[in-house]
């Protein structure tokens, strides 16, 4: 068996008022893979993804029940550090987030946040973030122009950057491209190939043509149930599922 | 008549009156600039600045008092007012958003910024100046911060709910505290239009009269003791409006300039941040 990062076992989640969107879903995700999540909206994709670094505990009223497993703790419980769970696990939002500061300030503040000081220790890491992120050439020249002066495209590659720089484990992202152009799509997708070297990827996403372009393992999500869960060639060629057979195929959703 | 005729008809006549409203307001806005102006130039002088009153009735002196203890009650006032009100909208737009207790926070500063400010003197009044027996300039600065407070607090709260919800959750994904998150995300977004909160508090209690009347009341000497009544501008146009000299009335005509002007420029100097920040001169 491979090695696994995250082990999901008989996860539940209710938002605030008892809604109950993830219906015990359980599933295991592959070190060095990426894992793309597909459904129809509001099936609980994003929801799930957002489980993986307890996003929902920001509102109140939201409630976890089952087991996620990463590095061997289950980070449900009460007493886990959430500043540490999400420093290891990495998020790239569905628009860009870039924050209100220089292009090298948005990188440099989740390297300060780690503890880092030294000067030329921040601009190693920033270029190297960059450079990983495919955005360096771009970039090299203004660094320390506002972040906002980028395209949608590379401000949505300098969130993948600061997301890398700080050398997460697990790199969550919830449909990177969709207010993306095809260009900008596609260089996203190849860092999305590239990144998974170094880091296990989960992807949301509504572009099926994109779950079966970048990813190796693909999760078919409905009414907040896991339908199937296999390599993305099995559920594209040869769902098990009829649900997910009419679902790729086109039939609803 | 057609209903396409009628239309226009109507047309022209909302037109015509919301220009006609707009008109009646400006006449009046630009009639006592004008006038400020017109009688305030010929008593600018540099010894209104530098010097300070010479006895009632005698020709010459100026305001030095009035305008060293007006700019010393209002920093004061900022000094206390800004971080109260700074603290308060952050609470409410990070801590308490969409609470029972924030939108009712929210609803009493609304409340407050209308309250008229002469009730906001007499509360200063009964908490700092009835107990000690004398007029003082703590007690002016309280109030004029009570005036500020409301203020500060709703644009700052309003100027952090602009900033996207999604760049919080992005901070935080990475890892940071939340006080890291408004410290360095949020705040930096909202920056502008904060200060600008702050400006045009300012320059809203520089020109208050009624709180300090009861509070700081008036000095006719040079005083920068807080501990006792300290002098303002606003305080001596009013008394020396209200006087029976004319060198009296031509100093309160320049006073009123000047601090009108003092005004003017820090509320254009807010506008003109907001304007850089958003590209429109936007409105709070």
């Amino acid at each position: 068996m491979e090695d696994i990062v995250i082990d999901v076992q008989g996860l539940n989640f209710y938002y605030a008022g008892n809604i109950h969107a993830l219906k015990n879903i359980s599933l295991s995700i592959q070190a060095n893979t990426v894992t793309a999540f597909i459904g129809p909206s509001g099936c609980g994709k994003t929801t799930f993804l957002r489980c993986l670094n307890r996003m929902h505990d920001l509102y109140p009223g939201n409630r976890y029940e089952g087991r996620i497993i990463i590095d061997g703790r289950n980070i449900l419980e009460k007493d886990i550090d959430l500043i540490k769970l999400r420093s290891k696990i990495g998020m790239v939002f569905q628009k860009p987030t870039p924050f209100p500061m220089s292009i090298f300030e948005n990188i440099a503040f989740g390297l300060r946040l780690m503890g880092i000081k030294n000067k030329g220790e921040l601009s190693d890491r920033v270029e190297k973030a960059l450079k990983d992120a495919a955005l360096w050439d771009e970039t090299k020249d203004r660094l320390h122009k506002s972040a906002y002066s980028l395209s949608g495209g590379q401000q949505q590659r300098l969130c993948i950057a600061r997301a890398i720089a700080v050398k997460p484990e697990i790199i969550l992202m919830d449909e990177p491209c969709s207010a993306l152009d095809p260009i900008a799509t596609g260089k996203i997708e190849d860092l999305i190939t590239e990144l998974k070297e170094d880091y296990t990827v989960i992807i949301v996403t509504h572009n099926m043509q994109q779950a079966a372009r970048v990813s190796d393992y693909t999760a078919f999500f409905m009414m907040g149930e896991l339908i199937e869960y296999d390599k993305t060639e099995k559920i594209f060629t040869n769902p098990s599922n009829k649900l997910t057979e009419d679902y790729i195929t086109g039939r609803f959703g | 008549m057609t209903h396409y005729t009628k239309r226009r008809i109507e047309n022209f006549l909302a037109i015509g009156l919301c220009t006609l409203s707009a008109a009646i307001g400006l006449f009046w806005l630009f009639f006592i600039l004008i006038d400020v102006v017109v009688e305030g130039v010929g008593a600018l002088n540099l010894s209104l600045f530098l010097e300070d009153p010479v006895p009632a009735g005698l020709e010459g002196g100026g305001l030095r008092n009035a305008f060293v203890g007006q700019l010393l009650l209002t920093v004061v006032a900022a000094l206390l007012g800004v971080p109260v009100g700074l603290l308060g909208g952050t609470f409410l737009a990070e801590y308490a958003r969409g609470t029972k207790i924030g939108r009712t926070i929210s609803l009493l500063s609304d409340i407050m910024t209308s309250v008229p400010s002469i009730v906001i003197g007499t509360f200063a009044y009964a908490l700092l100046v009835k107990p000690f027996g004398h007029f003082n300039g703590w007690a002016g600065s309280f109030a004029l911060a009570l005036i500020m407070i409301p203020i500060i607090i709703r644009t700052t709260e309003e100027m952090l709910k602009l900033v996207p919800w999604e760049l919080r959750e992005a901070a935080l994904a990475l890892g940071a505290p939340y006080y890291r998150v408004i410290l360095s995300v949020v705040y930096r977004g909202a920056a502008p239009g904060i200060l600008t909160g702050i400006l045009l508090s300012i320059a809203r209690v520089a020109g208050e009269t009624a709180p300090l009347l009861f509070t700081s009341f008036n000095n006719t000497f040079f005083s920068v003791n807080m501990n006792e009544p300290v002098p303002s501008l606003t305080v001596t146009v009013f008394q020396y409006a209200m006087g029976p000299y004319e060198s009296w009335h031509a100093q309160a005509w320049a006073a009123s300039l000047v601090i009108t002007f003092f005004i003017l420029l820090v509320t254009l100097v807010g506008r003109f941040i907001i304007f850089r920040r958003y590209g429109k001169w936007k409105t709070l």
